[in-house]
């Protein structure tokens, strides 16, 4: 890992070739991870996190424990086969197969970004990638966005936001 | 396990207080509520060894349509005392709802209501209840009956101008109405939603003068901001609490109300874009402050509150300032 200040002399920004790719099953997810994969691949240096934050819905809607366990199974094989296909695209734009790692921890998320920076955190990239999600502002304002928590809340490493 | 008949025999004959004699001599006793279809009007349903008597299905409206029946939701009396009570029973649904163009899962828990009853209890701006258990495991909830009318109702039945409502009755329903926006700030801060904020799930007890909360057990899927909804929801029912109802755009057309001129698109609900959010060019005399609070409501918004905090900060600001 290479690891230095950046030149404007912030204490708190580490400067490396880590990057961390959120990414969902959403087609903007793949453009973000397409872009990094054109824009770097074959590049040395570069080590890539594709990161999928698995956090099933509260307990209330399940009617059971079973019901439960069952959804988070179903859906983590099927980000299981999402982030094998990402991990594809990446190596075959030139990323060895060593440089891209890929990681779905589990945990109740009551805001995917900030669960996708604390991930951050613990990881160290300096550089957070994610698809804009495209969402009207109706959605925003009853939703929100994780792209632009993200981009608002984000400190110490720099956000792409990929259109 | 069956009832002793004598203690049948008891439930008769408290029973008569609200049933004719011959229905109360032929009681259905009920332990298991699963199929709440089968617990009809005269029958009994035996909760933690206290006898609840039914009367009836409640039923509910919406948007100005014809009540529905909700079988899942008893009006009764606790069979011992008297007291009115409203028993919710277990119902499992999940549905899509849509609020404007925007789609999203919603589904009914009763055991999301059940934690908020137990979290709720004794605050006097929440419907008060409990929840137990039945025969089957079934949880169901057992909530004291609120005598009044809903804030809808209320507003609606005010016989004043908007100008004579504004200065005369507005503080006190914004002070009323500020301490439910302190209950649902309550509820996140417990991480828990109200999951259904509506001006008629909020009802003027008779009793206390009180607006309290009712109905907990509508939850949502959240996306990024779990609160979101339910504070669309507050913002909602606020404008609506200015406006003495619903200002809208179709309203104005049809009296040719002079705001029309001045009105655009981002002074619209930015949600419900039939009805106006920016109020202040409908009724100019509303201060500057309280129309800022409402336009974060509108599509003109450039900043959305994240959370109740910010929206109980902005109308203490607005409310000391008019002092």
């Amino acid at each position: 890992m290479l690891a230095e200040k950046n030149g404007t002399g912030d204490q708190n920004q580490i400067f490396n070739k880590n990057i961390l790719i959120a990414v969902d099953e959403s087609s903007n997810a793949r453009r973000a991870v397409l872009y990094v994969a054109r824009l770097l691949g074959g590049l040395p240096g570069f080590r890539i996190y594709l990161l999928h934050v698995l956090s099933p819905p509260e307990e209330d809607f399940f009617p059971s424990a079973a019901a439960k366990d069952a959804y988070v199974q179903k859906h983590r094989q099927e980000i299981e086969r999402i982030l094998q296909a990402y991990h594809q695209i990446l190596t075959d734009n030139g990323f060895a197969a060593e440089a891209v790692s890929a990681h779905a921890p589990e945990r109740y998320c009551p805001s995917i970004a900030d669960c996708i920076l604390a991930e951050r955190e613990l990881l160290q990239p300096s550089t957070i990638v994610i698809g804009r999600q495209g969402v009207s502002r109706q959605e925003e304002f009853l939703f929100g966005s994780v792209s632009s928590k993200i981009v608002n809340k984000a400190k110490g490493c720099t956000v792409w936001v990929v259109e | 396990m069956g009832i002793a008949p004598w203690l049948k025999e008891e439930y008769s004959r408290l029973a008569l207080r609200w049933l004719p004699e011959k229905a109360a001599s032929q009681l259905k006793i009920h332990l298991d509520t699963t199929d709440f279809f089968k617990l009809e009007y005269g029958d009994i349903v035996i909760l933690n060894q206290t006898p609840y008597l039914i009367l009836h299905n409640a039923k509910e409206g919406r948007f100005g349509l014809d009540e529905e029946v909700k079988h899942w939701v008893k009006r009764g009396v606790e069979l011992k005392t008297g007291n009115a009570k409203i028993i919710k029973l277990v119902f499992h649904e999940a549905f899509k709802c849509t609020i404007g163009s925007s789609q999203f899962d919603c589904f009914r828990s009763p055991r999301k209501e059940a934690r908020i009853l137990k979290l709720a209890a004794g605050h006097p701006n929440f419907m008060q209840g409990f929840a137990v258990y039945d025969a089957k495991g079934n949880v169901v909830r057992v909530i004291d009956h609120i005598y009044g009318s809903t804030l809808a109702a209320h507003i609606d039945g005010i016989e004043a101008g908007h100008e004579t409502y504004y200065f005369n009755l507005f503080p006190q329903v914004l002070a009323d109405y500020m301490e439910c926006i302190r209950a649902i700030h309550f509820l996140h801060e417990h991480n828990e939603k109200h999951g259904d904020i509506r001006r008629d799930h909020i009802l003027i007890d008779r009793q206390t003068g009180r607006y309290r909360w009712i109905d907990f057990d509508y939850n949502y899927m959240h996306r990024e901001n779990i609160y979101g909804y339910d504070l669309f929801g507050l913002g909602n029912i606020l404008i609506f609490l200015v406006g003495k109802g619903d200002v809208l755009l179709m309203d104005l057309r049809d009296r040719n109300h002079p705001a029309l001129t001045g009105l655009c698109e981002e002074d619209l609900n930015i949600v419900f874009n039939n009805r106006v959010a920016n109020l202040r060019k409908v009724y100019p005399y509303l201060p500057e402050a309280l129309n800022k609070i409402l336009l974060h409501f509108s599509r003109g918004a450039n900043y959305f509150y994240e959370n109740t905090g910010q929206l109980i900060e902005d109308l203490e600001a607005y409310r000391a300032q008019s002092n």
